[in-house]
C-alpha cells in the first residue's frame, strides 16, 4: 500500500527514508530549538520532564516491547541512576560529563545482573524477580548511611567545563539534545543485527535459538541497555530536581514508565515518545483543569496526588483492553485511512 | 525457648495471612492462567469494606464481615466481567499489565472513598488474649490461623470430592478441552475470581486486626506473592507451606536479625525485604517453586 521503491541497498538502509521525513526532521529540530524561548518557566518545566521521560520510556520499550522481557523494576534503575551521579558529583567533584555515563553504566551492571534470572525465567515469573529487585533497592536505599534514607540527598546543579546549568532553559537545551540522542541511538539499535535479535528473542525465543541467536546474551543485553538508559534518565532526574529521596523511585514510577510504553506503542520508538508527552502531561493537565474550579473547591489540589496514579493504572487497562498497540496503532489508522481516501483500503 | 514457641507461633499466624493471600493467587492461576498483582488490593478493599461497616456504621462484626466477603466476591465478579473475560487468549503480558493497571486503580479509588488514614476494625477479638501454658497469644492470631486451616481443608475437599471443583481442575489443566467436555468455561473462570476474591478478603481482614486498615496494607499481597512461587503457582499445598515459611523465617528475622548496622548500613526492619529476597532466590534456584513441575514447552 504505503510501499516505495528502492533501487539501491544505500536508500535502503537510509535512517531518513525520504523527503517527507527529513523536511519533518528539520521542521522539528528548529522548533526545538525556538520553542525553550516563546515558553514560560511553567511549561519549561514540564518540557523538561518529558524530555527526560523520554530517555527513561525509550530504554524500558527496548525491554519490553523490542525483548519481549517483563520489567516492573524501572524505577529502580532510574534510582541507581540517579544516586550513583548524585553521590560522584557532590561527595568527590566528578564532573557531570564523567559521571553521567558512569550512572548510565552503574544501572546497566545491576540491569545485567537483575537480567541473568531472566535466562532461565520468563513472563510472570521475570516481573516478579524485577519487582522483588526493585522493593530490595528501594530498602537499601533507605537503610544505607550513604543515600540517606528517608531524607534523601541534595544534588548539585550540572557543571559543564565551568558552565553551571541554572536556568530552565539552559537545562532544557541539554537535556533536549541528549533526549534526542537517545532516540538516534535507539532508533539506529533497533536496525542493527542486536536490535533484530531482540525482536526474534520476543516474537518466539525457542525459534530464534533454532536460528542461532544466542539468547542469553541478547536477553543480558537488553536489560543492560535498557537499564542503561534509565539510568541516564535517573542522573538528569537528579540534577533536574536537585534533591532525591527514595520516594521519588517506588514502583509508581514503573507503574507511570509502563503506561507511557504500552500507551505510547509497544516496540516503536515514536510511540515511546508519544508515551512520555502523554503521561508526563497527563499530571500537568488535571492540574490545569482543577486550577479552573480552585475558587469553588479549594482542596482539589490535594486530589491529584491521589488520583494520578489511578489514572495511570486506567490507562493502562483502558489500552490494552482496546487500542493494544497504543497510541502509535491509532496514529497508523489514521494515516492509512487518509492515504487511502475514499476507498477503504 | 518460649520466646523460639511465641516466634513460632506470631509467624504462623501472619503465615497463615501470607498462605491464604497466596491461596488466592494459585486459585485465579490455576484457573486462568493470570497472576494477579491486584491481590493484594482486594485484601485491602475487603478489610475497608468491613471497617466502613463495623466501625463506621455500627453493624455487628460478623455480619460486616460477611457483607465484606459478599461484596469482594461480587467485585471479583465484576472484575472477570469487565476486564479478563475480554483479555482471554491474549498475550501474557496484556494480563499481567491490567492486573497491575487494576492495582493501582483500586488503590486510587480506595483512596478517595476512605482516605490514606490509619484505621481499625471494631472487633471483639481487640486486644484479648488466650494463656496457654504460661504463654499469652492474641485471639485474632488463633482465630486467623483456625479460619485459614479450615479453609484450607475446605478446599482440598472441594478439589476433590465435589464435582464443580473436579470441573474447576479441568479448566486449570486445558481450558479447551474442558469446554468440549461441557464444562462451562466462562463460569469456571467467573467463580474462580469471585473465590479467590472471598479468600482475599478474609486474609483482609484478619490483617487488618493484626496491624491496620490501611492503603499500604496492599504490600503485603506482593509479600504473600512470594510464598505462593515459592510453593509453586499451582498448588494449593504449596501455597499452604510457601506461606508458612515466609511468615515463620520474616518472624525469626524481625526478632534476631534487626536493627544489625555494618559499615553504614543500617539493616533496620530486615523483614520488610525476606520475603523479596526469598523470591529471589526461589526464582534463581528453583522457578517452579516446591511443588510445581517444571513447564516442558513443546514446539
Amino acid at each position: 500500500m504505503s510501499s516505495t521503491l528502492k533501487t539501491s541497498y544505500k536508500e535502503d538502509m537510509a535512517l531518513f527514508q525520504n523527503l517527507w521525513v527529513k523536511v519533518w526532521l528539520c521542521i522539528l529540530i528548529i522548533l526545538m530549538t525556538i520553542v525553550p524561548f516563546l515558553v514560560d518557566r511553567y511549561q519549561l518545566s514540564i518540557i523538561n520532564e518529558i524530555c527526560i521521560a523520554v530517555i527513561g520510556a525509550l530504554g524500558l520499550n527496548l525491554l519490553i516491547g523490542y525483548t519481549g522481557q517483563i520489567s516492573l523494576g524501572h524505577g529502580a534503575f532510574l534510582a541507581i541512576g540517579a544516586y550513583t551521579s548524585g553521590l560522584l558529583t557532590g561527595k568527590l567533584g566528578i564532573p557531570f560529563l564523567l559521571s553521567l555515563p558512569i550512572s548510565g553504566l552503574m544501572a546497566a551492571l545491576l540491569g545485567m545482573i537483575v537480567g541473568i534470572p531472566s535466562l532461565r525465567l520468563k513472563g510472570l515469573y521475570l516481573a516478579l524477580g524485577t519487582l522483588a529487585f526493585a522493593f530490595i533497592v528501594e530498602y537499601v536505599l533507605f537503610h544505607w548511611d550513604l543515600t540517606q534514607g528517608d531524607m534523601g540527598i541534595a544534588v548539585d546543579r550540572i557543571r559543564l567545563c565551568g558552565f553551571v546549568i541554572k536556568s530552565e532553559r539552559q537545562f532544557c537545551y541539554l537535556v533536549m539534545t541528549f533526549a534526542a540522542l537517545a532516540t538516534i541511538c535507539a532508533k539506529n539499535l533497533v536496525r542493527t543485527k542486536t536490535g533484530r535479535n531482540f525482536i526474534a528473542i520476543r516474537d518466539r525465543d525457542i525459534a530464534a535459538e533454532t536460528m542461532g541467536i544466542h539468547i542469553a546474551k541478547y536477553k543480558v543485553t537488553a536489560f543492560g541497555i535498557s537499564s542503561f538508559y534509565g539510568g541516564v534518565a535517573g542522573c538528569f532526574m537528579a540534577h533536574y530536581q536537585q534533591w532525591i529521596s527514595p520516594g521519588n523511585f517506588d514502583l509508581s514510577v514503573s507503574i507511570a514508565y509502563i503506561a507511557m510504553v504500552i500507551i505510547g506503542g509497544l516496540g516503536s520508538i515514536l510511540g515511546s515518545i508519544l508515551g512520555a508527552i502523554l503521561i508526563t502531561g497527563i499530571p500537568h493537565g488535571i492540574m490545569y483543569v482543577t486550577d479552573m474550579f480552585k475558587e469553588g473547591y479549594p482542596n482539589i489540589s490535594n486530589f491529584i496526588v491521589d488520583i494520578k496514579l489511578g489514572i495511570f493504572g486506567l490507562i493502562i487497562v483502558l489500552t490494552l483492553l482496546f487500542e493494544p498497540q497504543g497510541l502509535l496503532g491509532i496514529y497508523r489508522r489514521i494515516k492509512i485511512y487518509w492515504k487511502t481516501w475514499p476507498y477503504k483500503y | 525457648m518460649e520466646k523460639i514457641i511465641e516466634i513460632l507461633f506470631n509467624g504462623l499466624s501472619m503465615g497463615a495471612i501470607y498462605a491464604l493471600i497466596a491461596l488466592g493467587f494459585v486459585l485465579i492461576f490455576k484457573s486462568t492462567g493470570i497472576l494477579n498483582f491486584a491481590q493484594g488490593e482486594l485484601c485491602m478493599i475487603g478489610a475497608f469494606i468491613c471497617y466502613h461497616f463495623c466501625t463506621l456504621l455500627n453493624v455487628p462484626y460478623l455480619i460486616s464481615f460477611l457483607i465484606a466477603i459478599a461484596l469482594g466476591a461480587l467485585l471479583g465478579i465484576l472484575v472477570d466481567l469487565l476486564f479478563f473475560r475480554r483479555l482471554v487468549g491474549e498475550p501474557l503480558f496484556a494480563t499481567i499489565m491490567v492486573t497491575v493497571g487494576l492495582a493501582s486503580i483500586l488503590t486510587c479509588v480506595t483512596g478517595l472513598i476512605w482516605g490514606h488514614d490509619f484505621y481499625s476494625i471494631r472487633s471483639p477479638f481487640m486486644g484479648k488474649t488466650v494463656a496457654l501454658g504460661g504463654m499469652v497469644f492474641s485471639q485474632v492470631s488463633l482465630y486467623s490461623i483456625g479460619v485459614s486451616v479450615l479453609l484450607f481443608a475446605l478446599f482440598i475437599l472441594f478439589f476433590k470430592r465435589s464435582l464443580l471443583g473436579i470441573a474447576w481442575k479441568g479448566t486449570a489443566e486445558n481450558s479447551d478441552i474442558a469446554g468440549l467436555m461441557g464444562i462451562n468455561v466462562k463460569k469456571m473462570r467467573m467463580i474462580a475470581w469471585a473465590v479467590a476474591s472471598i479468600v482475599a478478603v478474609v486474609a483482609g481482614v484478619f490483617l487488618a486486626e493484626l496491624s491496620f486498615v490501611h492503603t499500604s496494607m496492599s504490600h503485603t499481597g506482593i509479600k504473600a506473592m512470594s510464598a505462593a512461587i515459592l510453593g509453586g503457582m499451582k498448588s494449593i499445598g504449596g501455597a499452604v507451606l510457601g506461606g508458612v515459611i515466609i511468615g515463620v523465617v520474616e518472624g525469626f528475622i524481625a526478632s534476631y536479625f534487626t536493627g544489625i548496622e555494618v559499615a553504614g548500613f543500617h539493616f533496620g526492619d530486615l523483614s520488610d525485604v525476606t520475603a523479596f529476597a526469598i523470591m529471589i532466590i526461589v526464582l534463581m534456584v528453583r522457578p517452579h517453586g516446591i511443588f510445581g513441575k517444571e513447564d516442558v514447552e513443546r514446539v
